[in-house]
C-alpha cells in the first residue's frame, strides 16, 4: 500500500514541466514517467491534464516541440524550454521560495507563541 | 491572433495531437506489457491513467482555440451557409441593413467632422474659447465671439493660466502669386498662433512672436499645404518667393504642416498673415490697435495643471481691472450711466475649443442633429424589419431548432448560434454600408455651400468612420437578433414537435414590430412633410423681388489698393459702363450682398415729435439709385435716392434714407413717416438728422426667412452689383467681364452668379433637410410596408383554413378580406397613436429649422398619416385578397 498522496496545487503542474524540461528535452510520455516518479512519492498527478499543460505552455511560447526520433526509433514529439521559458521558471521559482518562506515564517510565529 | 492562426492549421494541430497521444499509449503499453502484464490488461490500465481521451482532446483544442470563440467560429461557417442558400432572403437583409448603416454612416461622418473631432494639433483639449459675455461698447465685423487685438496682447500676459494665448480672424485677400489676381481665403493671427497651436512647417518656418510685434513691419505670410500643393504645384522653392496679397508685396517663409487646415472647419485658408499686417490685409483697416475694435477670436492653452474653471475664475480681477482702467482711457465713447453698468458687468468666459472656432458648426449643429437622429431612426427600422423576417425563418426553422433542443443543445446554445447569423448579416450589411457611405458623403458634402473658402470635409472613409459603422453594425446585429434568439428560448419543446404546420409562436412579437415600425415611419413621414413643406414654402415666398434675368457680382477695389475715393469713381464708372451695354436692361450697386446670411445691422434712433431708440438691430444697407429699380423693388411711398442726396466728394454723413414697410409698421405705426429723421446707433451721441424721403416694399436682404426692418442709405460706392440683363445671363457674364477687364485688368470679379442661384445657395441648409428627410421618411415607409407585407401575407396564410370553413359555411369574400385587413387596421392605428405624442414631443426640437408651418400642423400630419394608412391597406390588402380567392376544398385539404 503506498503512503496517502495528496493532488497537486493549482498551477504547480506547470512549474514541474518546466523543470523537467529545464534538464534536458523530453517527448510527453517522457515528462509523465518523470511526474510518476516524483508523484509515486509525494504527489498524485492526473496523466490527463499533461498534454492541454504542454499545449498551453507551447502556445505561450515557453516550450518550444519538435517530431524526432526517439530511441524506441518511432518518431516523437520532443519539447523544449525556450529562452523565455527558461526565464519564467526562474519567476515561478522565485515566487515558491518566497510563497513557501512566507508560509514558513507564519508557522513558527504561530508555533512560537 | 494566434488563436486565429491555430484555427486555418486546425488539421495539423489535430493530427499531431492524435500521434502524440497514440505514442504516449503505445510506450505505456509496452512497458507495461515488459512488467508482465498480458497486452489487453495493459492497453486497458494504459488508457485508464491517460483518461478520458475525449476531454483531454477537447482540453487541448480549447488551449488553441477559446472555447467560445470556437463555438463562434463554428456558428458563422453554420450561418454562412444556411445563407448563402437562400440568396434573396440574404440580398433583403444585407441590403436593408445596408441602408441604415450606410445612411447613418454617411452622416456621422459630417457630424463628427463639423461637430467632434478635435483639430489635429498638439493636446487639443487644452484649447479653450475666451469670449467676453456682455456689452463691449464697440463696433466689430466679422461672425461671433469677437474682441480687439490689444485683449488679446493682454491675455498673453495671464501666463498663471494659460500657456499661450492666439488671435485669429478670417478674411478674402485679392493674391497673386505670380500672374492673375484671384480672392483667397487668409486668417489674419497673432505672432504666438503656430506655437501654441503646435503646428511645424512642412518647408521653412512658421510665424513667430517676433514677426507681430511691429504693425506694417513684417510683410511675410506663411501657405497653406493643401494650397501649395494645388496652385503652386508643390514647387520647393517656394520659400522666399514674392507675392502680391491686396498689392501689397509679401514674402512666403514657409509652408504649414500638411494635415492643419486652421481651427475653422468651415474656412480653410490658403495662407496666414501676421496681425501686425492687418491693415494690408483688410483694405481701409486701421483698428489694430483700438481696444474699442471687435474682430478677432480669442483662443488660449490651458496651463497643465489649470482647470477651465480655475482659469475662468482666477482672470475675472484682471478683467474687472482691465474694464475700470477703459473706461478711463482716452477714446473711451460717452455713454449712458444705464450702459456703463452693463459694461462694467461684463465677465470673461471659457469655453472648450478642442474642435477649433467655426460658424460652419453653428449653423449646421442642429440641422446635422435631427439628420442623424433621423437616420437612427432609419436603422433602427431597418433592424425591426430584419427581426420580423428572422422570426419569419424561425418559423420556418423551427423543426430543425426544435430537433437540435431534443438532442441536447441548450437553450442559450441555439440563441447564440441565431444572435451569430444576424450579426454576420450585420456586418456584411455594414460592410457594403459602408461603401455606400462614401459616395451618400460626397453628395452631403455637395449640398453645403461653397465660397472662396472652402470647407475641410472630406468623403473619405477614415478609422474613426470604420469603428463607428462597426459599432453600429454590431449594435443592429444584435437588435435584430435579440428578439428571435429569445423567441427561439421561449418555445415549449414538445408542441413544437408535435404540431405540424407553422408555429404560431413569433406572430404576436412580429405583429408589435411591425406596429412599431409603422409608429418610426410616421414620425420620419411627418418629418419629411414639414421640412419639404418648409422648403416649398420658402421658395414660394421668395425674397420679394424678381429674380428673373437678375445676375449679380462683387468687386472689391480697396483691395487692389485703391483709396476710398478712387474706389467709389471705379464703380461709378463700371455701373454706368453696364447700363450703357446693350445686353443689360438696368443696374445697380449695394455696399453690402444680399442672401448671405449677414447684414450690416446697427440699432437706431428716430426722432419724431419724440425720441425712440430702435428694440432691435435694423438692417442697413448703402444703395445706388439704380438699386430698386433693377430688383423690382416698388416705392410704397416718397420718392427714390437721386443726384440731391449723393454727398459731393469729401463731405461726411448722409442726408437722406429709405425704409421699408416693416420699420413703418413697427416703429412708426400710422405716422407719415416722410420727413421723419433718423440716425444709426443708440447712444446718448446719436444725431437723428437723416431723413426719411421713401418707403419700399419689404424684401428679402438677409435670407428668405428673416421678415426685418430695414433702412437704406444713398451709396454708390460699395462693390456689390445687381444687374437685369436682356437675353441668357451667359452672354451677360461675357460682355460684364469685358467692361470690368477694360475698366483694371487686375480686378477680380467675386461671387458672380444669377439671383435664383444665390436663393438656392442661401437655402441649402433647408434642402438638405427637405431632401434627406424625404428620402430616409420613403425609405422608412417603404421598409414597414415591406414588413407588414411579411406579416400578413404569413397571418393569411396561417388563416386559410379557418376562411376555407366560414367561407364553406357561407361567409362572403369580403367578409374574408376583412378578416385579415382587421389585423392591418389594428396594427396602424395603435402605430398612429403611439407615433403622434411623439411628433408633438419631438416637434419642438425641430421648430427652429421650420418656415411656416408649426412641428403639430394639422394638415401636415393627417396627409401623412393619410399616405401611410392608404400604404399600409394597400400592402395588407394583397394578402388579404388573395385569402379570400381561396376555394373552400383547397383550403380544407390544405393541411
Amino acid at each position: 500500500m503506498p503512503p496517502p498522496r495528496f493532488p497537486i496545487p493549482q498551477g504547480t503542474l506547470d512549474m514541474l514541466i518546466l523543470q523537467i524540461l529545464s534538464l534536458e528535452p523530453a517527448h510527453g510520455y517522457g515528462i509523465a514517467q518523470r511526474l510518476e516518479q516524483i508523484s509515486r512519492s509525494v504527489v498524485q498527478i492526473n496523466q490527463g491534464s499533461l498534454y492541454p499543460a504542454l499545449h498551453r505552455l507551447e502556445q505561450k511560447g515557453w516550450l518550444k516541440a519538435e517530431w524526432m526520433e526517439s530511441d524506441t526509433g518511432r518518431e516523437a514529439k520532443f519539447y523544449s524550454l525556450t529562452r523565455s521559458g527558461r526565464k519564467q521558471l526562474a519567476v515561478e521559482k522565485d515566487s515558491w521560495a518566497r510563497l513557501s518562506g512566507a508560509v514558513r515564517l507564519i508557522f513558527d510565529e504561530g508555533s512560537r507563541s | 491572433m494566434k488563436q486565429l492562426l491555430n484555427w486555418v492549421r486546425r488539421r495539423d494541430l489535430e493530427s499531431g495531437l492524435d500521434r502524440e497521444l497514440r505514442y504516449h499509449i503505445d510506450c505505456r503499453v509496452s512497458d507495461l506489457m515488459l512488467s508482465g502484464l498480458p497486452e489487453p490488461e495493459a492497453r486497458r490500465q494504459a488508457s485508464l491513467e491517460l483518461g478520458n481521451l475525449t476531454k483531454v482532446r477537447e482540453e487541448v483544442r480549447d488551449v488553441w482555440l477559446t472555447r467560445w470563440l470556437r463555438d463562434f467560429v463554428y456558428d458563422l461557417r453554420f450561418s454562412a451557409r444556411s445563407f448563402l442558400r437562400s440568396p434573396p432572403f440574404t440580398a433583403t437583409i444585407v441590403l436593408s441593413l445596408a441602408l441604415g448603416i450606410g445612411a447613418t454612416t454617411a452622416i456621422y461622418s459630417l457630424v463628427d467632422q463639423v461637430l467632434l473631432h478635435a483639430l489635429p494639433i498638439r493636446q487639443p483639449q487644452r484649447l479653450v474659447l475666451i469670449d467676453w459675455k456682455g456689452d463691449q461698447v464697440a463696433n466689430g465685423f466679422g461672425s461671433w465671439n469677437l474682441m480687439s487685438y490689444p485683449i488679446c496682447l493682454d491675455l498673453q500676459l495671464q501666463d498663471r493660466f494659460f500657456d499661450g494665448v492666439i488671435c485669429r480672424a478670417a478674411t478674402t485677400v485679392n493674391l497673386s502669386t505670380g500672374g492673375e489676381h484671384k480672392p483667397a481665403a487668409a486668417e489674419i493671427v497673432s505672432g504666438t498662433y503656430f506655437s501654441v497651436l503646435g503646428v511645424g512647417p512642412a518647408l521653412g518656418r512658421v510665424l513667430a512672436t517676433d514677426d507681430d510685434r511691429t504693425p506694417d513691419a513684417s510683410p511675410i505670410v506663411v501657405l497653406a499645404y493643401d494650397f501649395w500643393k494645388s496652385q503652386l504645384a508643390g514647387a520647393p522653392d517656394v520659400v522666399g518667393r514674392r507675392v502680391l496679397v491686396n498689392q501689397h508685396p509679401m514674402m512666403v517663409i514657409g509652408v504649414a504642416a500638411p494635415e492643419f487646415r486652421g481651427i475653422d472647419v468651415g474656412q480653410v485658408p490658403s495662407l496666414w498673415i501676421p496681425a501686425s499686417m492687418s491693415a494690408e490685409a483688410i483694405p481701409g483697416f486701421h483698428d489694430l490697435l483700438d481696444r474699442r475694435t471687435r474682430w478677432m477670436q480669442v483662443l488660449g492653452r490651458l496651463r497643465p495643471n489649470v482647470t477651465l474653471q480655475q482659469a475662468q475664475i482666477g482672470l475675472q480681477p484682471w478683467f474687472k481691472a482691465m474694464l475700470d482702467e477703459d473706461t478711463r482711457r482716452t477714446g473711451f465713447p460717452r455713454i449712458t450711466a444705464e450702459r456703463r453698468k452693463q459694461f462694467l458687468a461684463s465677465r470673461i468666459e471659457l469655453t472648450p475649443a478642442a474642435q477649433g472656432h467655426s460658424s460652419l458648426r453653428r449653423r449646421l449643429s442642429q440641422p446635422l442633429w435631427v439628420l442623424f437622429a433621423i437616420t437612427t431612426v432609419l436603422l433602427g427600422l431597418a433592424c425591426l424589419n430584419v427581426a420580423g423576417l428572422f422570426l419569419a425563418r424561425g418559423s420556418a426553422r423551427d423543426r430543425e431548432i426544435s430537433t437540435r433542443l431534443a438532442l441536447g443543445a441548450s437553450r442559450g446554445r441555439i440563441g447564440r448560434q441565431l444572435l451569430t447569423d444576424s450579426l454576420l448579416f450585420a456586418l456584411a450589411g455594414g460592410l457594403l454600408g459602408v461603401a455606400l457611405a462614401a459616395p451618400a458623403m460626397r453628395a452631403l458634402i455637395a449640398f453645403l455651400p461653397r465660397d472662396v473658402a472652402a470647407n475641410a470635409l472630406q468623403s473619405a472613409v477614415d478609422s474613426r468612420l470604420l469603428l463607428f459603422a462597426l459599432l453600429i453594425s454590431v449594435a443592429a446585429g444584435v437588435l435584430s437578433g435579440i428578439a428571435p434568439a429569445l423567441q427561439a428560448g421561449r418555445r415549449s419543446l414538445i408542441s413544437s414537435l408535435r404540431e405540424r404546420g407553422g408555429a404560431i409562436g413569433g406572430v404576436r412579437l412580429r405583429k408589435a414590430i411591425v406596429t412599431v415600425q409603422i409608429s418610426f415611419s410616421l414620425i420620419l413621414v411627418v418629418g419629411a412633410v414639414l421640412f419639404v413643406r418648409t422648403l416649398t414654402g420658402l421658395l414660394a415666398k421668395g425674397p420679394g423681388f424678381d429674380t428673373s434675368s437678375l445676375v449679380s457680382f462683387s468687386l472689391d477695389p480697396g483691395r487692389n489698393g485703391y483709396s476710398p475715393s478712387e474706389t467709389s469713381r471705379l464703380i461709378r464708372r463700371v455701373d454706368d459702363a453696364i447700363r450703357a451695354s446693350v445686353s443689360t436692361q438696368t443696374s445697380g450697386v449695394a455696399s453690402f450682398q444680399l442672401l448671405t446670411g449677414g447684414s450690416w445691422n446697427d440699432p437706431m434712433t428716430i426722432q419724431t415729435d419724440q425720441r425712440v431708440t430702435t428694440d432691435r438691430d435694423v438692417n442697413l444697407n448703402a444703395v445706388s439709385p439704380g438699386f430698386f429699380a433693377t430688383l423690382g423693388i416698388r416705392m410704397v411711398a416718397g420718392r427714390n435716392f437721386d443726384d440731391r442726396d449723393s454727398r459731393t466728394e469729401g463731405e461726411g454723413g448722409r442726408r437722406s434714407a429709405i425704409v421699408n414697410e416693416a420699420f413703418v409698421k413697427r416703429y412708426l405705426g400710422g405716422r407719415n413717416p416722410l420727413g421723419v429723421r433718423i440716425c444709426e446707433g443708440s447712444g446718448p451721441d446719436a444725431k437723428p438728422n437723416v431723413e426719411v424721403i421713401g418707403v419700399v416694399t419689404d424684401f428679402s436682404y438677409r435670407g428668405l426667412r428673416e421678415e426685418s426692418e430695414q433702412a437704406y442709405f444713398e451709396g454708390d460706392d460699395g462693390g456689390n452689383f445687381y444687374v437685369k440683363v436682356r437675353g441668357t445671363p451667359e452672354q451677360a457674364f461675357q460682355s460684364i467681364r469685358t467692361i470690368i477687364h477694360n475698366a483694371d485688368p487686375a480686378l477680380p470679379i467675386a461671387n458672380f452668379r444669377t439671383l435664383d442661384e444665390q436663393i438656392n445657395r442661401s437655402l441649402n441648409t433647408e434642402r438638405m433637410l427637405a431632401t434627406l428627410s424625404g428620402a430616409f421618411g420613403t425609405l422608412a415607409l417603404l421598409l414597414s410596408l415591406v414588413g407588414l407585407y411579411g406579416v400578413m401575407s404569413f397571418v393569411a396564410i396561417q388563416r386559410t383554413r379557418e376562411i376555407g370553413i366560414r367561407m364553406a359555411l357561407g361567409a362572403t369574400g369580403s367578409s374574408a378580406i376583412w378578416l385579415v385587413l382587421r389585423d392591418a387596421v389594428a396594427m396602424t392605428a395603435a402605430g398612429t397613436a403611439i407615433a403622434l405624442p411623439c411628433v408633438v414631443a419631438l416637434g419642438r426640437l425641430v421648430e427652429s429649422q421650420l418656415f411656416g408651418v408649426k412641428p403639430t400642423d394639422l394638415i401636415t400630419i393627417a396627409a401623412a398619416t393619410l399616405l401611410l394608412t392608404s400604404g399600409t391597406l394597400g400592402a395588407a390588402l394583397i394578402p388579404a385578397y388573395r385569402a379570400s380567392m381561396v376555394n373552400p376544398t383547397d383550403a380544407l385539404r390544405f393541411d
